[in-house]
């Protein structure tokens, strides 16, 4: 999760203008959840994975361990999928009697189950693309523009940003729980960790105590304004984008009208 | 101390929820323009003073002078004393909210409903100011603890304080960092900026601050030119503090005849300088 947020700030793509990048990968996205070909969604994977690999320099390596990660649940889903019942074992490619009904998978379940599968791969590697090439500071300026009310992203800019204290307090805690030999036993696991807990609720109010004090002192008055992007659109990027939806549409549509 | 004190505080007296006193009837005057330096234990109630000289704490009994007015507590009096007076925190970590840096610093101007040419302006003088202008697109949890506290300097500079108060601005840097950081607080003094700042480092404040004021159980125990607090071994003694090394070299250097007596040097390199060539003339004492 760190490391993403890491690439994201170090990507090459991560001064591309933020609109842009959020257009692309919404546009697609759309695009593999409103085709019913299979090739929309397989197309979406592949230009998602070499827009990050390519041009962003993402490692293919830690890229391909961020696609695990979905698939840990897609597949179960996908199985679910597979698998149904029937009265007649014959109507099976392959499958069990279980007393007066049958279990096992069918040509059509089997498509439906590739489906879902590679409708969510393609969903995913949409939404990967813009988290590992724009950071979280961009999103929040784009979503400002669109109107997103101030409150909203206040809350989501402040979260952003307490992840990574919490998350700092809490490995901090942990080496010195650590290193007196809080983790040596079960039981002090046990006690260790839920003193982390304890001790991790009470920093955070103490933090929170010290941070009002210090947008108190820089005059805050409930109201935190963000700065305007003041970056123009790229024409030839918006260019690009528009020749990728409409080729995306256009193999949807080419073997005899798919439909969508 | 030449002209109106830029803040002074009266018979301050605070007492935190939990029954500590911080303050116990504090009286004193921060001299205009000049780097001032809080001398004290830990606890001696250095902090909260600083909260209190914007405002951030309201004292349970005395009061505070802005440039001659006493500070009021409604909104629009907070809100000038606020930009006027900047705090810098001593942890960054609780200062620092935003997911980048230049929407950290452009937070006070904004605050301040300055037009948006105006705060990128100031922002970008502030950045500069610290020497942070290539790291503004970076978040802050990217940053060493030394970026953090230059940071967390820039967003209370960008609001065009007269007083920057910073609270041990060179806790937890290395040597090179802290000198760094003094610095850029001496830069501001030539601005036209007080500056006021605590620290425990007494080397620092003795060849660095052009006033200090030393703080014990929430009082003021002496304050003076660093030359005139550093000799005063009573003082020291009564405020836990060590005496500079300097001094303490130099009063040794003349007690043993190898230097006239005088004023004590102020750097190093003055020190170094007075010492005599071996063999060259001898003071007698």
């Amino acid at each position: 999760m760190l490391l993403i947020d890491h690439y994201a700030y170090v990507n090459r793509l991560s001064r591309v203008h933020p609109a842009e990048k959020i257009i692309l990968a919404l546009a697609t996205l759309l695009q593999c959840l409103l085709s019913s070909s299979p090739v929309t969604p397989l197309l979406a994977a592949l230009l998602m994975a070499g827009l990050v690999i390519a041009p962003a320099k993402i490692p293919p390596a830690y890229y391909a361990r961020l696609m695990l990660v979905p698939a840990a649940f897609l597949l179960p889903g996908a199985l679910a999928v597979a698998v149904c019942t029937v009265e007649d074992i014959q109507s099976l490619l392959w499958g069990v009697q279980l007393g007066g009904r049958a279990a096992g998978v069918t040509a059509g379940s089997l498509a439906a189950a590739a489906a879902v599968l590679l409708k969510s791969l393609g969903a995913v590697s949409c939404l990967y693309f813009l988290v590992l090439t724009t950071p979280v500071a961009d999103v929040c300026a784009v979503l400002g523009r669109l109107g997103l009310p101030a409150l909203l992203l206040e809350i989501m800019t402040m979260m952003y940003r307490f992840i990574f204290v919490l998350l700092a307090t809490a490995r901090r805690i942990y080496t010195a729980q650590a290193s007196r030999l809080g983790y040596s036993r079960v039981k002090s696991s046990f006690y260790s960790l839920g003193r982390l807990a304890t001790g991790l609720f009470t920093k955070s109010l103490y933090h929170s105590e010290m941070l009002y004090l210090s947008l108190s002192a820089r005059c805050y008055a409930g109201k935190i304004a963000a700065p305007p992007v003041s970056r123009p659109l790229s024409a030839r990027n918006m260019a690009l984008i528009a020749a990728v939806q409409l080729a995306l549409l256009a193999a949807a549509l080419w073997p005899g009208g798919a439909g969508r | 101390m030449t002209g109106e004190p830029i803040l002074r505080a009266e018979e301050l007296v605070f007492s935190y929820p939990d029954g500590t006193r911080a303050l116990n009837g504090i009286s004193l005057s921060v001299p205009r323009g000049k780097k001032t330096a809080f001398l004290g234990p830990n606890g001696a109630g250095k902090t909260t003073l600083f909260l209190h000289f914007n405002g951030l704490l309201r004292p349970q009994s005395g009061c505070v002078y802005w440039s001659g007015r006493r500070v009021r507590y409604d909104r629009s009096s907070l809100m000038t004393l606020r930009q006027n007076v900047g705090v810098v925190f001593q942890d960054p970590d609780t200062q620092l909210f935003s997911a980048n840096v230049r929407q950290e610093i452009s937070f006070g101007p904004c605050n301040l409903g300055w037009p948006a040419a105006k705060v990128q302006e100031q922002v970008d003088r502030a950045m500069a100011a610290v020497d942070i202008l290539h790291l503004q697109d970076k978040p802050t949890h990217f940053l060493s603890l030394g970026q953090k506290k230059r940071v967390a300097i820039a967003a209370v500079l960008a609001m065009q304080p007269r007083v920057l108060v910073c609270d041990e601005p060179t806790a937890w840097l290395d040597a090179a960092h802290a000198a760094a950081m003094m610095d850029l607080l001496d830069r501001q003094t030539r601005d036209g900026v007080t500056v006021i700042f605590s620290t425990h480092d007494v080397d620092l404040a003795y060849s660095r601050a052009d006033y200090v004021f030393v703080m014990k159980d929430g009082k003021l125990a002496g304050e003076g030119h660093p030359a005139d607090i550093f000799l005063n071994d009573g003082l020291l003694a009564r405020a836990d503090l060590a005496q500079p090394q300097l001094v303490e070299i130099y009063r040794d250097l003349v007690e043993k005849g190898w230097l006239p007596p005088g004023r004590p040097p102020r750097t190093k390199q003055e020190l170094l300088e007075r010492i005599p060539p071996r063999g060259g003339r001898r003071c007698s004492k």
